[in-house]
């Protein structure tokens, strides 16, 4: 009797599972996003038609609907780091693409975003990684935003590294950083700050330069 | 998996700009593009279906055929594409994986179609997804059965080797009671006396009467002890030769020994044995009785003789797992409802339910809807208790039964499908031994039309006549047929037909003494594993001795006297041939001479003398081949 019960109450659950899934899909099916047209993006960009369409071709194929949501765009993103859990950080990359705080990606945020990315001025670049670190948009970058982001980066790391993973290395990579970059001390780094440490630094400056030919 | 997202690898690289500014160390070098590929689109040709992609799709795999340099093997130079001579419609699903990363399974293909075009291609079929899989599963687990099944059935029926030790006989007569006629004889006689031993017992039980001295009614088998005593002794005589002729021609007589058929047969005449030793014993006599109830399980012998019952036992055995769950379950009701019936009726005055164990048979009547009524509650609150009992009773038993009679039909089925193969499989195969023959002979109509050219000579012969006269052949064929020449020019045999080998064969034994020779034998190594069978079986006609194909033969001296010039040719050819006799195999075959039609083969003709070795002979065995 109480198997009974039991299969039943189990039933119930899997019937609200199948609900919630099959108004998501619904929902995901009915958005669908061409982007402009090829004339107008090359204008946009600092790309040329045929990376475009190269760019075009690969996003469609893994988003048909023409926009990335976080779940596809985090998925997509993890298949490149297996050893880890490259999510958190996948999720503010998400944010840092997405521009509108739309809670999707279109092709023309992608494009524009890598257009920065590949083929922006350093001072663009920085300005994006600044953006990317800076979580909540206030203008500031605060020892807590920084030390998620590099967190974020050492979980993509995963368990298996040498030497072991200890528990406080985001904490001291976090308080290098501030060492190099807080110029007045005031706990915070700024826009400024941020891209004049940047610029004094010769390893920084030559590896913005290392992904120029990646198309 | 990454393979699958390869176009996004430019993001991923990109995104990794915002690890710049916290980078510890320096970065590494990137690679160099040693060329600037261009992505240009590849044509594939696959059987006149032109299937076109990005040369980076099918690069994103290059440990399989298409994504490798392998690929180049199948270029073609003329129309600038790649051909493959395949098939399209499975082609279309090896490149979707290229496409999507993910490898379909189309249920209307047939699977081994399939899986060869997957290992042509170069891909494991380990990656088919989720959605596919376990349909590629199942039916591949399909097939192997059913292929494990045909090569058992042809291990029993087809194989009739000649050479059959007795044990190995007795027991293919066991096993395979259509074998032989001896063996259906003895199957129907094992059959008729279980039946009889079973009815036997049952009778024994009736009441038969009453004898002048006893007031009681007396059973038939105190009434007629004798005769049942008789009976029951003749069944275990037979059941005993029975196991022991099973015994001694096993092939593993431990594997025997465990196997549950043989268990039965022991459990089965044990009784008996063991009655007989205590007959004299009254104290014993009461476990004597017990003993006779053992009797019982010689109606399972019955499931030699059906194979539904074999089904029924081994659908009992695949869903032991639901039957356990089916009895756990039970199990626990009955726990649960007797203790709740028994504190409920406790009250209750003269109540049968006195404890909880004695509750536990009112819970199984009542569950399985039987409800004797020997055992009622009497309070209110048991009787509610007891009607939701009798309602989950029914719930809890109505689960595991389709499970089980589903797993049941579909052994059935099974079976009833494997019975049907295997009468057609009979008509299928004399179709297929047909068309090999017609393929055979194709080249015997060829010699015999005088088709074949051996030396450079007879080519311009051949050449200077109109080539009207010869149906102009195939080039395979003529290269076939050029090649099956070449054999017999190479073990100085030829081929014939089935009809004039056997021919040859009476001819050979009928009159060994004589020497001349009419027609032609060759050997046939050609359709060697067939006619070899054939002529085995045929041979036994013969009453050749049981000879092993491993044995070396013995050499004896031809006494037959020379008469022709072609014999006398054999006769100097046999006298080298004697140092051919170390080969360790011989297929007893026949050797043509120079068949009678073709001029050309007058010297080169005569082939050395094979002939099959009779025990009475005196012809000289050679080892051909």
């Amino acid at each position: 009797m109480g198997l009974v019960m039991g299969t039943f109450s189990m039933q119930s659950k899997q019937v609200n599972y199948h609900k919630d899934k099959a108004d998501d899909d619904l929902e995901m099916t009915m958005v669908c996003h061409r982007p402009e047209g090829l004339d107008q993006l090359e204008a946009l960009t600092n790309f040329n038609k045929r990376e475009l369409q190269v760019l075009y071709r690969g996003f469609k194929n893994e988003c048909p609907s023409g926009v990335v949501n976080e779940e596809t765009f985090k998925q997509i993103y993890s298949q490149f780091f297996p050893h880890g859990d490259a999510s958190t950080y996948a999720h503010y990359l998400f944010n840092a693409f997405d521009t509108a705080q739309s809670g999707s990606i279109k092709f023309e945020d992608f494009v524009t975003a890598l257009s920065t990315l590949l083929r922006g001025s350093i001072t663009e670049k920085l300005q994006w990684t600044f953006n990317l670190y800076d979580i909540n948009r206030d203008g500031y970058i605060n020892k807590e935003e920084m030390t998620d982001i590099v967190r974020a980066i050492y979980d993509m790391m995963g368990k298996y590294t040498y030497p072991v993973l200890k528990n406080d290395a985001p904490k001291q990579h976090v308080d290098a950083f501030f060492q190099k970059m807080d110029k007045n001390r005031d706990g915070v780094v700024t826009l400024d700050e941020f891209i004049l440490s940047c610029q004094e630094d010769e390893n920084i400056m030559r590896s913005l330069q290392l992904f120029e030919n990646v198309i | 998996m990454a393979a699958g997202v390869a176009a996004w690898l430019p993001f991923a690289r990109a995104a990794a700009i915002g690890w710049m500014p916290v980078a510890s160390t320096p970065m590494p070098i990137p690679p160099q593009e040693k060329r600037k590929a261009q992505d240009g689109l590849i044509i594939l040709n696959v059987s006149g279906t032109k299937f076109q992609t990005w040369r980076n799709t099918l690069e994103r795999y290059p440990d399989t055929l298409l994504g490798s340099t392998e690929r180049d093997f199948f270029f073609h130079e003329e129309t600038n594409e790649y051909f493959f001579d395949r098939d399209p419609d499975i082609f279309r699903h090896i490149l979707n994986f290229y496409r999507t990363g993910k490898l379909h399974y189309p249920r209307q293909e047939c699977i081994s179609a399939y899986d060869e075009e997957l290992a042509f291609f170069g891909i494991i079929p380990e990656i088919i997804g989720d959605c596919c899989y376990e349909e590629y599963k199942d039916r591949r687990r399909e097939n192997a059965e059913r292929l494990q099944d045909d090569e058992d059935t042809d291990m029993n029926n087809d194989v009739t080797p000649v050479n059959l030790t007795f044990r190995e006989y007795l027991w293919r007569a066991f096993e395979n009671p259509h074998s032989s006629t001896l063996a259906l004889v003895f199957y129907y006689v094992t059959g008729f006396f279980i039946a009889i031993s079973v009815m036997a017992n049952v009778v024994e039980t009736v009441p038969c009467g009453f004898l002048p001295n006893r007031s009681k009614e007396v059973s038939c088998g105190e009434r007629y002890a004798l005769a049942f005593f008789c009976l029951d002794t003749a069944c275990v005589m037979i059941f005993t030769v029975e196991y022991l002729l099973r015994l001694i021609a096993a092939p593993s007589r431990y594997k025997f020994m465990k196997s549950v058929m043989s268990v039965i047969d022991v459990v089965a005449i044990m009784p008996y044995y063991i009655g007989l030793v205590m007959t004299d014993n009254d104290q014993l006599s009461g476990a004597f009785v017990t003993l006779r109830v053992f009797r019982v399980f010689r109606i399972f012998k019955f499931s030699r003789h059906s194979a539904g019952l074999r089904i029924l036992g081994y659908t009992l055995k695949s869903c032991a797992s639901e039957l356990g769950f089916l009895l756990f379950s039970l199990t626990m009701a009955i726990i649960i409802f007797a203790t709740v019936m028994f504190y409920a009726e406790k009250g209750s005055p003269a109540s049968k339910f006195t404890s909880i164990p004695a509750a536990f048979w009112y819970t199984i009547v009542t569950m399985t809807t039987l409800g004797y009524g020997d055992m009622v509650p009497k309070t209110i609150v048991g009787k509610v208790f007891g009607s939701i009992c009798s309602l989950s009773g029914v719930l809890v038993i109505a689960l595991p039964v389709p499970v089980i009679v589903s797993n049941f039909s579909r052994i059935y089925h099974q079976s009833q499908r494997a019975e049907k193969r295997r009468a057609q499989r009979k008509t299928r195969l004399a179709r297929i031994r047909a068309a090999k023959i017609r393929g055979t002979n194709a080249y015997m109509r060829y010699k015999q039309n005088g088709l074949l050219i051996d030396t450079l000579e007879e080519a311009s012969k051949e050449a200077g006549q109109a080539l009207v006269a010869k149906p102009p052949s195939p080039p395979f064929e003529s290269q076939h047929h050029h090649l099956l020449h070449c054999l017999e020019k190479t073990t100085n045999h030829e081929f014939v037909d089935e009809q004039t080998f056997q021919a040859n064969c009476m001819e050979i034994s009928a009159m060994h003494k004589s020497g001349s020779r009419s027609s032609s034998l060759s050997s046939s190594p050609h359709g060697l594993s067939s006619c070899c069978s054939r002529r085995h079986r045929k041979k036994s006609s013969f009453s050749l001795p049981s000879t092993n194909n491993q044995e070396l033969s013995t050499i004896q001296i031809r006494e037959r006297p020379v008469v022709n010039s072609r014999s006398s040719l054999n006769a100097k050819l046999d006298e080298t041939v004697p140092l051919k006799c170390n080969e360790p195999f011989i297929t007893p075959s026949m050797v043509s001479l120079s068949a009678p039609v073709v001029t050309s083969s007058d010297g080169d003709g005569s082939t050395t003398a094979t002939t099959t070795a009779y025990s009475q002979s005196n012809i000289v065995r050679v080892s051909a081949l």
